[in-house]
């Protein structure tokens, strides 16, 4: 009944039908998830990871283990699921099935080996299935090459050239993408390595590893299997800032085509993806919580942002607050100072505290009125008070050779 | 009353909703708002997508936002009151709709196909069926002697529901989903013969039940139906300072409350035979009822009005409550010798309402209700109905869905019993 706005892209040559694809994770894990992951509307999947037949995945549960305030337990998700216990073997018969059943949408495979043959091998037999992209995790815990046990293998530089050389070697027109973590001390020495190798793009970026919590009772890490635990993968709306970070600094200095992932949660991240510089976006955590029928919003969100914004296609999107990233001495130094707009202040008091105890000491409280004032003079306009501000009241009067901006975030 | 939720609110109370996977709120609604997704869509920013859902599936949403009695529906079932208090879904929807109008957006309309049906009566379920039909290129012809918005616009209080709100709804339909309005009186199918291919009956209650009882043919005896419209056309009712009005249903309590508004300074009583758990009344208009000084008078069974040429008052039986009917409600027994006598100088009858005698042709219940099967097919092809002509006094909400309902069913019978 209402207007749809095309929402298509290309990215690497495949036609999407939007730029929301299914990441390499559990819901691309089992033939009947990814149809109905597919059927409700996302335009791709990347199946979750495989290798060849002789590699063993040992799966060890449970395996998920959240954190967050109680009102929303997850803000991050940790896992320390492995790779597919599907081999390839299995893969390539539903790559082909899945071909034939959705030949407009991308279907893509994520693949670990641990020899040249095997990365190989897996190339070859997903070309054969007619695969429409392949995806290497390069940062799963266990995907090392036998060099260095328990390292990642985007955590080195040669190895990630190296192996990148040896999987488009055998692609060949088929696109690959190389996902990267982003636990690395130069994440563009990495995706320069990704280049050199000749992979297409590259996939920024995977899981964080971390560790979600401990009881503070047992002492066990969780989660916890029989009282021990080990690190894990976190995902999740809290590891956007640094998959948004990653991304933006790949794009800045690195001609590569980038695939976003790392805590999108709704259309508003995938779209902030996109701005630093993101062909597309992938999602996993979003739809594991509250199932593939996220794919509407997404869809629905974007198309009325493109209309408001006046764009003709969400490429349009890609890279344009990347000329805003600077370096933090390049920034112009205005004069701003914290403003108050006593129309919204509910009498909280938060601001005056934080600038208390965390700022310069420029808010004083009237506590009769429950009124907090500003002192122009003391304040240096750090926006400490603005971020804890629950109902949005403080701005920031930002003033440069006398042209006036007001700083404030739009959630 | 003021309910409006402020950004602020609204984000914080969409933040509360769980996101029920098969949600519970969704079934609960008549129409089928998918609840849990415009939620999501009002936390993601995506106030027009919010709309496009909630417009998609209950075409008068805006008035549903004012008026709809969720704690009935939606509301009753939220998966949160097992944490804490439901999602104030009604309360969201018009956030939404107050925020995005339907002129925002952009329709998408198929070319009409030719095909004509008829809707006798522009109230919520014959403009929903009007606005389904268009969807899937059918053209309706709205017959509607007043004016269009049926009760909405007609009897709802303006303090309940403002006259822009349901007026502009009702005429957006109209115009972007280009149905036809004829003022004209249609009490028998044959009337339509030739031109339409289907024709679907919204009429809902005309008529007033009368009440029994000696000195109902005094002066200053009313019904309340068209004393309601008397008020939302803006005239004054000029009645006098003693109230009593008889019933215990929407009405009798919307018509007290909106007397006493009129006039502060005048007594209103409300005369029910049952106590207050049995008012078929919705639970925030009794307590707007209450606040606004409405008196109510439990337990009295009306015998007579007595006066001479006007009204002096009400001649009453008490009642005590007997066992529970079958609709769940306690029955009423007298308590013999217990007559009392209430002063009124005005009585306003709002005992309920019954439908005008009309298309004799179509098979009816014994309450002269239409008749209908499953698909709201009459006994006649061809023609459906709806609202409250086939369930009696109901809801808005239920006429909208009826209307979709009937919609639906037209274009299967308009395609041969194809499935659309
Ligand atoms: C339980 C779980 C299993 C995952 N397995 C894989 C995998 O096999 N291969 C892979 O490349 N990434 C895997 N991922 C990472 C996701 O594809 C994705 O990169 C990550 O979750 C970050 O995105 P998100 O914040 O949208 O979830 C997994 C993630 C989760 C939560
Ligand atoms: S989410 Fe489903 S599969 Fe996973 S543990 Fe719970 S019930 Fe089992
Ligand atoms: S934090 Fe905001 S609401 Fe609270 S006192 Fe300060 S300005 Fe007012
Ligand atoms: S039942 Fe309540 S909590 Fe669940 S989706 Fe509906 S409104 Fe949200």
């Amino acid at each position: 009944m209402f207007k749809k706005v095309d929402i298509s892209i290309d990215f690497l040559g495949i036609h999407l039908d939007s730029p929301f694809i299914l990441s390499a994770a559990p819901p691309t894990d089992e033939l009947e998830m990814a149809e109905r992951g597919l059927e409700e509307g996302w335009a791709g999947v990347i199946l979750k990871t495989t290798s060849v037949e002789g590699n063993p995945v040992d799966l060890k549960n449970p395996m998920m283990s959240s954190f967050g305030p109680m009102s929303r337990k997850v803000v991050g998700l940790g896992n320390i699921d492995l790779i597919s216990h599907h081999h390839i073997d299995v893969v390539e018969e539903r790559v082909k099935y899945l071909k034939k059943k959705f030949p407009n949408k991308m279907i893509a495979a994520s693949i670990m080996g641990a020899s040249k043959e095997d990365w190989q091998t897996l190339v070859w037999r997903l070309k054969k299935a007619q695969v429409d992209l392949i995806e290497c995790s390069f940062s799963c815990p266990q995907g090392s090459m036998g060099e260095e046990p328990g390292k990642m293998l985007a955590q080195s530089i040669e190895a990630t050239e190296k192996v990148t050389r040896w999987v488009k070697e055998a692609a060949d027109t088929t696109p690959v993408l190389i996902k990267i973590t982003p636990q690395v001390t130069d994440i563009v020495e990495v995706a320069k390595a990704v280049k050199r190798g000749g992979a297409d793009g590259i996939t920024a970026s995977n899981t964080i590893p971390s560790l979600t919590g401990v009881d503070i009772y047992t002492f066990e890490p969780y989660p916890t299997l029989f009282g021990e635990g080990a690190y894990s993968g976190l995902s999740g709306p809290a590891i956007k800032p640094i998959t948004l970070r990653t991304i933006a600094e790949i794009a800045r200095n690195v001609d590569i085509v980038i695939s976003g992932n790392g805590g999108a949660f709704n259309w508003r991240d995938a779209v902030e993806f996109m701005a630093v510089g993101a062909s597309n976006v992938q999602f996993c955590t979003l739809p594991m919580h509250y199932g593939f029928r996220t794919i509407r919003d997404l869809r629905s969100g974007l198309e009325h942002y493109l209309k408001e914004m006046g764009f003709a296609s969400p490429m349009e999107i890609i890279g344009r607050a990347l000329k805003n990233i600077k370096n933090q001495e390049d920034l112009v130094k205005p004069e701003t100072r914290s403003e108050i707009n006593y129309d919204k202040c509910i009498g909280c008091g938060l601001c005056y505290a934080a600038c208390n105890d965390g700022g310069h000491m420029a808010i004083s409280w009237d506590s009769e009125l429950r009124k907090p004032t500003v002192n122009e003079d003391k304040c240096t306009g750090c926006a400490m008070c603005m971020q804890v501000c629950p109902v949005d009241a403080i701005r920031m009067k930002e003033k440069l050779d006398s042209k006036v901006h007001y700083f404030a975030e739009r959630r | 009353m003021e309910r409006k939720l402020d950004q602020t609110q609204a984000l914080i109370e969409a933040e509360r909703c769980l996101y029920c996977y098969d949600a519970p709120c969704e079934k609960a609604c008549p129409a089928h708002v998918p609840v849990p997704e415009f939620i999501q869509s009002i936390r993601s920013g995506n106030l027009k997508g919010a709309r496009e859902l909630i417009s998609l599936a209950n075409p008068s949403i805006e008035v549903c936002g004012e008026v709809c009695p969720e704690e009935q529906f939606c509301q009753s079932v939220c998966t949160r009151t097992k944490i804490d208090t439901p999602i104030k879904i009604r309360e969201l929807h018009k956030f939404v709709t107050d925020n995005v109008k339907l002129k925002d957006l952009e329709l998408d309309l198929p070319p009409l196909n030719g095909r004509k049906v008829a809707i006798i009566g522009g109230g919520p379920a014959g403009l929903a069926c009007a606005r389904e039909l268009r969807r899937f290129g059918v053209k309706s012809v709205i017959f509607e002697k007043k004016e269009l918005g049926g009760i909405p616009v007609q009897e709802i209080s303006k303090e309940r529901l403002s006259d822009e709100i349901s007026r502009s709804e009702a005429k957006q339909i109209l115009e972007l989903f280009n149905a036809e309005v004829r003022d004209k009186k249609i009490t028998s199918i044959n009337e339509l013969h030739g031109e339409f291919d289907a024709v679907f009956i919204s009429t809902g209650l005309t008529e007033e039940l009368e009440l029994d009882v000696k000195g109902v043919n005094l002066q200053n005896v009313y019904t309340a139906r068209k004393l309601l419209k008397t008020i939302k056309s803006g005239m004054k009712t000029g009645l006098g300072k003693r109230v009593g009005v008889i019933g215990g249903g929407n009405v009798a309590v919307e018509v007290a409350a909106a007397l006493k508004r009129e006039d502060p300074s005048r007594d209103v009583e409300v005369v029910y035979r049952r106590g207050l758990k049995e008012l078929r009344a919705f639970r925030d208009e009794i307590e707007e009822a209450l606040e606004l000084g409405v008196a109510f008078q439990f337990l009295a069974i009306p015998l007579e009005i007595k006066g001479t040429e006007k009204v002096e008052g009400l001649l009453c039986r008490r009642a005590r409550l007997g066992e529970t009917d079958s609709s769940g409600r306690r029955t009423f027994e007298e308590v013999p010798n217990s007559d009392f006598f209430i002063p009124f100088d005005t009585i306003v009858i709002a005992i309920g309402q019954k439908p005008s005698d009309i298309f004799s042709e179509l098979e009816k219940t014994n309450n002269g209700l239409i008749k209908t099967n499953e698909d709201l097919e009459t006994s006649m092809k061809g023609v459906f109905a709806g609202g409250d002509i086939v369930r009696g006094a109901s809801t808005i909400v239920e006429s909208v869905a009826d209307g979709k309902k009937a919609a639906q069913s037209i274009l299967k019978y308009l395609e041969g019993g194809k499935n659309v």
